[in-house]
């Protein structure tokens, strides 16, 4: 990876450290990745360790820390996972669908699909939430 | 009772629950101060764990919490770490109760004759 790009990650990480840490560590952290950079190490591989690291120090309990702060920190985090699991959405239903449809003739009484109706005609999420309300379980 | 003389060491062993890297870090500072990427070459060499970077800051802010560790004024951009009495007293402790431990294992397994 070229060098401005590999600061650039790095420097990406070290942004989602708090301020209050920032402060403290983050000249001397920059100038510790980019020495590990120059020995050979991966700047993926650096970036994940002080992404990792701004994780760990946004969930350790501080008396200065306001737990709202904490609190939209892991908002935050949760939509970006949603807006993720969002992306990867389109080609869900069909998969949902198939295994769903596989779990009627597999686990219950075969050839019924009256059983648990609304799995047969509906697509999608929903249907696997009226599956295992069917069912009172996972199956 | 046997249980509760175990429970009492196990409390001042204050380095059982801080993890394997705040241990190597307080080793490693054992014999002179030394900043971030001196330790991750120590570390390297000592115990052929390479620690990345964002865990050896969250090893040295935990050790500097306890009080056993004291950052000292910044050479150019890099702070040197320096381990404190009480962190030496903590690493003796724990390197002890890790010795004992090793002896009983290796009792054990003459006794087992594996």
């Amino acid at each position: 990876m070229a060098e401005p790009q590999a600061a650039r990650l790095v420097g990406t990480a070290l942004r989602c450290y708090p301020a209050r840490w920032r402060r403290r560590h983050g000249e001397e952290a920059a100038e510790l990745a980019a020495l590990l950079i120059r020995d050979g190490t991966p700047a993926g591989s650096i970036a994940r360790s002080y992404l990792a690291g701004a994780a760990r120090e946004w969930l350790t309990p501080r008396p200065g820390r306001r737990l709202s702060t904490v609190a939209c920190a892991l908002l935050v985090a949760a939509c970006s996972l949603g807006v993720s699991a969002g992306l990867l959405a389109p080609a869900a239903p069909a998969r949902a669908a198939s295994t769903s449809q596989a779990r009627a003739s597999a686990h219950c009484r075969p050839g019924s699909p009256e059983s648990v109706p609304g799995v047969i005609s509906a697509t999608g999420c929903p249907q696997v939430i009226i599956w295992e309300a069917v069912h009172g379980r996972s199956c | 009772m046997a249980v509760g003389r175990r429970d009492d060491r196990a409390g001042q062993d204050v380095l059982r629950r801080v993890g394997e890297a705040s241990v190597l870090v307080l080793i490693s500072l054992a014999d002179a101060p030394k900043h971030g990427y001196a330790l991750i070459q120590d570390i390297k060499e000592l115990a052929g764990v390479e620690l990345g970077p964002g865990t050896l800051y969250g090893a040295l802010d935990r050790l500097e919490r306890l009080g056993l560790i004291e950052s000292l004024p910044a050479d150019d951009r890099r702070h040197p770490y320096r381990i404190t009495a009480p962190g030496a007293a903590a690493l003796r402790v724990h390197l002890d109760s890790l010795e004992r431990l090793s002896a009983a294992g290796r009792l054990r397994l003459q006794l087992g004759g594996i």
